[in-house]
Formats: structure tokens, sequence, C-alpha cells
């Protein structure tokens, strides 16, 4: 039995390195096989992405991406009635809309939170409120780089959001989604009467 | 109390030392308990709610279950997959910014078994010898790369592959759950309209994302 499993796990790994080669492959053009970033504005780019997108910014990305297909794959699902398929498409920009401006601020105002109190030692100030707290949250004994740092109280933030969203979600998505959603069927002249 | 403080101290530091220097793998952990949580949230949401019938129930938690499990695997396969691929083009500099090129054009790529090394194929940048001259450009470029894999996982999975399962799933369950009710002696219980099942599909299949 563990020869089996040993046997197709070799293949599977195998398989993902044939599959990652295939890719690497399809990346570049004959002249040049691999990509050199030249420019100044793309690498700073690529540099700023790695260094300020928090799970905040991934929600807003997520929401603006969503509203570019998932009204679209509604509109063309034809396993539903003509009718319920309009409800939907009004119900999944409601849900996108309602989603991402309260995920996105949920998750902003907890990570600016949990920075108020992921402190070094060295950023106290002498006018500062709650001095003892201010270093609750740091970690490594305050022995931390500053990058890293950075990613820890968008990580420790998004944790945080994500427990308070389990409660706005019922509070603040669901009715809002429902208020939107018969606004855009309203507007929409489309019958939501036997949908509410 | 003296334990407590050192478990909340261990677990500080356990998040620092895993997601501090990898943000994407944050964004994916994080992600990944996002949907796990709001499919249990809608789980509960079901549980409490005494406007839906038992019979309902019965059918309705099990099928969210599966529902959230199809999310959480779909957003952790694609995700992880493209983050990593994102990974492998960096350290095997298939792509690369000008100083990592400079770097590598002045290697000499062979291992320690004198095995040529070839740049988009078996090369591992951070296992170059001299790897330390060019570790922060190269840090700083791998880790905007993995956000950027992670963040198109994350857009494919949740905008793309998830709402077509979902819709597939929902048309499916649909006609079962109508099959289901033509079979039952309607007369013994709480009859389900079209507009009722079509009221709590739209308020479940639309998984509401945290």
């Amino acid at each position: 039995m563990s020869n089996i499993n040993c046997i197709n796990f070799n293949n599977f790994s195998r398989y993902k390195e044939k599959a990652t080669q295939f890719a690497l492959g399809l990346i570049g053009t004959k002249k040049n096989p691999n990509i050199t970033i030249k420019s100044d504005k793309a690498n700073r780019t690529i540099s700023w992405i790695g260094k300020n997108l928090s799970s905040a910014e991934n929600r807003l990305i997520l929401g603006a991406t969503a509203l570019m297909t998932q009204p679209f794959i509604d509109a063309s699902n034809k396993d539903v009635d003509k009718e319920t398929r309009k409800i939907s498409i009004c119900r999944t920009v409601a849900k996108i809309i309602a989603g991402t401006v309260t995920g996105y601020t949920i998750r902003k105002l907890c990570i600016k939170s949990i920075d108020a109190f992921t402190k070094l030692p060295g950023e106290i100030k002498p006018d500062m409120k709650f001095k003892k707290l201010r270093t609750l949250l740091t970690p490594n004994n305050g022995k931390c780089l500053a990058n890293e740092l950075a990613q820890y109280k968008n990580a420790l933030g998004t944790i945080m959001a994500l427990v308070v969203m389990m409660f706005t979600n019922f509070l603040i998505d669901a009715p809002l989604t429902k208020y939107l959603t018969n606004l855009f069927a309203k507007r929409g002249g489309v019958n939501n009467e036997q949908h509410r | 109390m003296n334990n407590i403080g050192k478990l909340f101290s261990k677990v500080k530091d356990l998040i620092y030392t895993k997601f501090g220097p990898n943000p994407a793998k944050m964004l994916i952990v994080t992600g990944v308990l996002g949907w796990a949580l709001s499919s249990a949230a809608q789980v509960v949401a079901i549980v409490v709610n005494d406007k839906i019938p038992k019979e309902q129930k019965m059918f309705l938690i099990p099928q969210e279950i599966l529902d959230g499990a199809i999310n959480v695997a779909s957003f952790f396969l694609v995700t992880t997959t493209l983050k990593n691929f994102a990974s492998k083009l960096v350290s095997s500099g298939k792509i690369a910014n000008t100083k990592i090129r400079n770097f590598l054009n002045k290697q000499n790529l062979i291992d320690a078994n004198g095995q040529k090394l070839i740049v988009g194929k078996n090369l591992n940048i951070e296992k170059l010898p001299n790897f330390s001259e060019i570790a922060d450009d190269y840090k700083e470029f791998k880790v905007g790369t993995d956000v950027i894999g992670m963040t198109i996982g994350s857009i494919l999975s949740c905008n793309i592959i998830t709402p077509v399962l979902r819709n597939k799933l929902a048309a499916k369950r649909q006609n079962q759950y109508l099959a289901q009710t033509r079979k039952t002696d309607l007369t013994t219980l709480p009859r389900v309209s079209m507009d009722a099942y079509r009221n709590i599909s739209a308020a479940k299949f639309g998984s509401l994302k945290v």
C-alpha cells in the first residue's frame, strides 16, 4: 500500500514538474525566450505591489474584476429561466458592491487598529496615549524588519477582519445586498415581487 | 496566566515568521480562512433560521457544506498553483529585472556536479554560490511577482471558476430538490413553492464572500 502511495506521489511530482516546464516554455518568444523587465516604472510597480498590497486592496481588485465577469456569467446561464437570470444578475451586482465596500472598509480599519498596538519601542512618542498597550501585538520582542512587520500587521488585521465580518456579513452585507437588489431590479424593470 | 502570555507571544512570532517575508502566502491563507468562515456563517444562518422548514434544512445544510468545500478547494488550488508558478518564473530566471539579469549573465551557470544550469529550466537563482550579491533585489522582485501571481489566481478562482461551478450546481440542485419534493407526500409537509425555493437559493448560492 505504501509502495502504491509512493509511486502515485512520485508520478504526481513528475507530472507537476512536466506541467511547470511546459508552462514555462510558453512564456517568451523563440527570439527572446527569457523576459527582462527593463522599465524602472514597471520594476517599481512590482516592488510596490509586494510591499503594499494587503488583503484590503486584494478585496478591492477582486470586487472590481468581479463586476467585469460575474454578471456576464449569470447572463449566460441557460440552466435557469429568463426571469431568474435577470434577478440573479441584479443580486450578483448588488452583492459584489455590498461585499466589496464592507470587505474593503473593515479590512482597512482592522489593519489600522492593529497598527496602533504594534509599535516598535522607538516609535512610541511621549504624547501617545496607552503607551503600555502600544507594543501589545509587536512580535519577536520588537526585533523586526520594517517590511516584514508591515506584512505581519496586514496578516493580523486581516484575521481580525475575518472575525468581524462573520457578524457584519449578516448585519450589513445581507440587508445592503437586499436593498441594492431591489433598487437595481426596479430600475431595470425586473419583476422582483416574487423573489422578495 | 504566564502560559497564556507565552502562547500569545508564540502565536505572534509564528505569524511574523510565516507571513512577514511572504505576503502572497498570507493572502492565500487568509483567503482560504475567509471562504471557510463565510461558508460556516452560511450554514449557521440556515441552522438558526426558523423560517426554513426542517425538511429543507436537512437538504440545504449538507449542500451548503459542499458549496463551501468547493469554494475553499478552488481558491486554494488555483491561487497556490499560480503563486508557485510565479515563484518558479523568477527563481528560474525566466523573468527577471535588469539587475538580476546582469547578475545571471556574469555567472558561470554550472552546478556542483558539473551539470549545466539552463535559465528558465533547471536553474534556481537562490542556490547560486554568490546569491547574496543580489539577494535584496531578488527578494523584492520575487515578493512582488508572487503577490501578482496570487492576485491573478484569486481573480480566476473567485470571479470565473467558482461562479460557473456554482451556477451549474445550483441548477442541478434545483432539479434534484423539485424531484425530491414531488416524490414526498406533500400533504404531510409544509408546501415549498418554486418562489420560496428561489428565495432560499438566491440567498444561499450567492455565497457571501467575506
